[in-house]
């Protein structure tokens, strides 16, 4: 069970400004992988290098074991995209485009896409421009379905659509990576629909991974602990063990992979009064923003 | 699956290709109906007379013709692919990246060949009721800088819709403004003769010139 | 794949460039010669030049200037006209008594300019009839061609006149014509006192005279002298009805031919090339000018009426590669190209050197710039070898070219 992608020292820069360097990335065969970061964190760039659309400055990715810039006509027919805002060929039908598509992939499977298809309310000519966004997404879920690829990579996979599509995205794609063993490497803005979907995550904030391991192991291990202070005169930024930290008046908020026991004894032994004293239960978004700050 | 290729690109010019190819036949028909006209009123012989001594032009309507039907084809078939980026989905498909994009340029070549040879045709077969073959041979002369300026056009659109970056784009279009020019200048009928072999040849190497900004656009150059 | 096709994008952008800078340029900066035009004095036996200027100004060899009138005087047989209005035309001149229309009869005047001899010649023509007895010439409803036969065909209805061109192409073929004609020259227009029909050259590089009298094919071959090949035939019409046509060989010798007993007279003129060359030949009662002349110089040379040489004149001035906007073009461009030539009606790739080497030095200082700017942004030399190379052959304009198409590959 290889490695379906390796990022080696994936080093970018737009003009001078940094993206990121000797960036370390890996996605095993199987897991369902979600990229998650701040608008400007590299998200994109990593992406775009991933599909073959950017050259990194320095280092490479490997998909397969193949540069992902040279990659060969056999790989790629294994790697289902789905781009940004579900871009499709808008001037096709429905009809037209599967019939496009299913020219290029040998092990193409008609019957989930046109199964998707039969929910979708269009006419049989209505071209994809027509459609609305949630009933794009569809067609691009369907298209990706029928493909049958072994490794998906979704930009943002959520973008423009409403709680329903978004519901159906996730629970088909979920059926489709665990029943057949695919991988998915995957970004979304709206880190519920992630939360629902990965089983493996991957943050990353400016110019570097914070985290990448397993998504449970994550949420098991990142906590948040909210107390009050009884003065607000304290720097408790600066310990390594506080990987961030919310304060508004003397209301805490602390982000730490440490255990209840070990802060609680940290802040009596330093004496730090307090009270109200909790471990609060996260999800993915809080701990994501708990990890790499609000603002 | 270079049916499938061929079938998208069909869609996209379809339309557009018929129009022109049968704009063109009715453009090709006033064109003689004039020259009917000339012939009834002037007589043949005056008519001959003038294109043959008085450097009388009767076919310089068609002269950009051509030009535009290449230039319309080349958007009808690229700008579709790179609004919202789309030519990533063509870049993703399980083809060599180079080998899809000339598959697509051969198709739309094609397509403007068959037009163009047809436009052609009714102009040779309605010529020749009128004129004597030395005639209608001088003006096929005249009319192939005008074909090859269409394609001309065709392969510049290309290239210059795939471009990433606004300011090549600019500069290329000036390029190919006075590129395309140079298979346009203002002549005498058959003075391009001995300019023909030259301009085909550079007009053929231009079929492969788009692959150069599809690579930078695929190494994310802005 | 796309080495290749930024390639060609590179040679094209030199191509446009080495098309469109040098005619920017010498839009700016172009300035117009200014062309003498030489008289010949039957009175002074001598030359008088006319300068171009506002208002023109005339002198003679040794540049004596002479009025206006003094120099109309001087040469009677150009301004008689004028001279008569004024009075000043003089009763004698070399001992002949002077008739006004004697004057006027042997005044003739030809030019023969390259793009008339480089240019699409039309390949049908009108066989006018010679002798209709009407005053003046009509257009006929057919006109003929000579390939493999000569067809007449009517251009009303576009068919072939079978008897018509029976008759020619057997009368043609009687005096041994080898078919296709080669060339074929005449006056193809009813504005001309009579008609002589066409001269014409075979494939066998022989001389006819073709012209249609009362319907019927009037054919004469004129001797010509072993290997004379003719490449260009102006047909005159004068009015002293003395001669058919100038005539120019592939040798650039230049012929005359005769109405009477078709006599071939060569010109004792020598320099003049068809190619670049504008000739002009003026006749007069006393004297033949020709006139040779080209970007450069001009060559005149006067021969009596027994063809021989009297005397000649020279007066070359600067080309425009020597002159400033010359010379400071030759250091920036390596060469030129254009579409079009003043020598020539046919459009292709006219190449011209730029007249001068102080473009090397220019190159050399754009290899140079070149290759800091790789250093600057530390590329590999390997991949911009052929990038220099065209810098350094086709200098500013290779240099931009190599810029324009940003020579950035990965591998």
């Amino acid at each position: 069970m290889g490695n379906v992608i390796e990022c080696n020292n994936l080093t970018h820069y737009y003009g001078k400004k940094m993206v990121y360097e000797n960036l370390n990335i890996h996605v095993r065969e199987g897991s369902i992988l979600g990229l998650l970061g701040k608008n400007g964190s590299g998200k994109t760039t990593t992406i775009n290098i991933l599909n073959g659309f950017l050259q990194p400055r320095s280092g490479e990715c490997l998909i397969y074991g193949e540069n992902s810039q040279h990659l060969s006509p056999a790989t790629k027919s294994r790697i289902g995209i789905l781009i940004e805002g579900h871009i499709q060929y808008a001037f096709m039908n429905i009809h037209q485009i599967e019939k496009f598509y299913a020219g290029f992939y040998p092990n193409w499977k008609p019957a989930p896409y046109w199964e998707l298809m039969s929910r979708l309310k269009v006419t049989p000519t209505q071209k994809i421009s027509t459609m609305s966004c949630g009933q794009r997404s569809q067609v691009a879920l369907g298209l990706i379905l029928a493909q049958n690829p072994d490794l998906l990579i979704l930009d943002d996979f959520s973008m423009g659509l409403d709680p329903g599509y978004r519901r159906l995205f996730i629970d088909y794609l979920r059926e489709y990576a665990k029943s057949e063993y695919k991988t998915i490497f995957a970004t979304s803005h709206i880190i519920q629909d992630m939360e629902r979907l990965i089983d493996e995550v991957l943050i990353m904030d400016y110019n570097r991974v914070l985290e990448q391991c397993p998504l449970a192991d994550f949420m098991g291990s990142f906590k948040r602990f909210d107390f009050e202070l009884e003065n607000d005169l304290l720097n408790l930024k600066r310990e390594p063990f506080v990987r961030n930290l919310e304060m508004v008046k003397n209301k805490v908020e602390l982000y730490t992979y440490e255990s209840k026991e070990f802060v609680q004894n940290f802040l009596e032994n330093h004496g730090v009064g307090h009270k109200w004293f909790r471990q609060v239960k996260m999800g993915l978004e809080d701990a994501f923003i708990g990890l790499t700050g609000k603002y | 699956m270079w049916k499938s290729i061929v079938f998208k690109e069909w869609l996209k010019i379809r339309w557009f290709l018929i129009a022109f190819t049968l704009f063109g036949i009715v453009v090709n028909g006033y064109l003689f109906l004039k020259v009917q006209h000339g012939f009834t009123f002037q007589g043949g012989t005056s008519f001959w007379y003038n294109i043959l001594f008085m450097r009388y032009h009767y076919f310089d309507y068609f002269r950009y013709f051509p030009l535009l039907e290449g230039l319309v084809i080349a958007l009808a078939q690229y700008f579709p692919e790179t609004v919202h980026k789309r030519i990533k989905l063509t870049f993703h498909l399980p083809l060599k990246e180079n080998n899809v994009l000339l598959m697509m340029q051969a198709f739309g070549t094609s397509c403007l060949l068959f037009s163009y040879l047809l436009l052609l045709l009714v102009f040779i077969s309605l010529g020749s009721l009128y004129f004597p073959s030395e005639m209608v041979y001088d003006a096929i002369v005249s009319v192939i800088p005008w074909f090859l300026a269409g394609f001309v056009a065709y392969f510049f659109v290309a290239l210059i819709v795939l471009e990433p970056s606004w300011l090549y784009r600019f500069l290329y279009s000036l390029i190919a403004g006075f590129f395309v020019n140079v298979y346009l200048k203002s002549s005498l009928i058959s003075a391009y003769g001995p300019a023909i072999p030259v301009l085909s040849l550079l007009t053929i190497l231009m079929s492969i010139a788009l692959l150069f900004p599809a690579y930078r656009f695929r190494k994310g150059e802005m | 794949m796309e080495k290749i096709s930024r390639m060609i994008l590179v040679l094209v952008a030199i191509l446009i460039l080495a098309i469109v800078l040098p005619m920017l340029y010498w839009m700016a900066f172009e300035k117009p010669i200014k062309k003498s035009v030489v008289y010949y004095s039957c009175i002074d036996e001598d030359f008088f030049i006319q300068r171009s200027g506002t208002p023109a100004t005339f002198e003679d060899c040794k540049g004596n200037k002479y009025p206006r009138e003094k120099f109309e005087q001087k040469t009677p047989m150009m301004h008689f006209q004028q001279l008569m209005v004024s009075g000043k035309m003089p009763d004698t001149i070399r001992g002949k008594a002077i008739d006004m229309r004697e004057i006027v009869r042997n005044r003739s005047f030809e030019r023969i300019k390259p793009e008339d001899i480089y240019c699409p010649k039309p390949k049908l023509f009108p066989m006018f009839e010679s002798q209709s007895g009407r005053a003046s010439l009509e257009l006929p409803n057919d006109y003929f061609r000579i390939t493999w036969r000569v067809e007449f065909l009517d251009a009303g209805t576009n068919k072939i006149s079978e008897e018509k061109s029976q008759l020619f192409s057997a009368a043609l073929y009687h005096f041994g014509f080898t078919f296709p004609a080669t060339l074929i020259e005449g006056i193809p227009t009813t504005r001309k006192s009579c008609d002589e029909g066409y001269l014409i050259v075979d494939s066998s590089s022989q001389l006819f005279h073709v012209k249609m009298i009362k319907g019927k094919p009037y054919v004469k071959k004129v001797d010509l002298p072993d290997g004379l090949k003719f490449k260009h035939i102006s047909c005159v019409d004068f009015k002293d009805k003395k001669y058919y046509a100038y005539l120019i060989s592939e040798e650039n010798a230049i012929y005359i031919l005769t109405q009477d007993e078709y006599k071939l007279i060569k010109f004792p003129v020598t320099g003049y090339n068809a190619e670049n060359c504008e000739l002009k030949i003026y006749s007069d009662l006393f004297n033949y000018n020709v006139t040779v002349e080209d970007e450069g110089h001009t060559d005149v040379i006067i021969l009596d009426k027994e063809y021989k040489k009297v005397v000649s004149y020279h007066e070359s001035w600067p080309l425009v590669s020597e002159r400033t906007e010359g010379k400071i073009f030759g250091s920036l461009f390596p060469f030129e190209l254009s579409m079009e030539n003043p020598n020539s009606i046919y459009i292709n790739f006219y190449w011209k050197g730029s007249g001068g080497m102080g473009w090397i030095i220019l190159n050399l200082l754009l290899v140079a710039v070149h290759f800091l700017i790789l250093r600057l942004r530390k590329a590999k030399k390997k991949g911009h070898a052929v990038d220099l190379a065209f810098v350094a052959i086709a200098g500013i304009y290779g240099f931009l070219s190599v810029h324009l198409f940003q020579n950035k590959f990965f591998e």
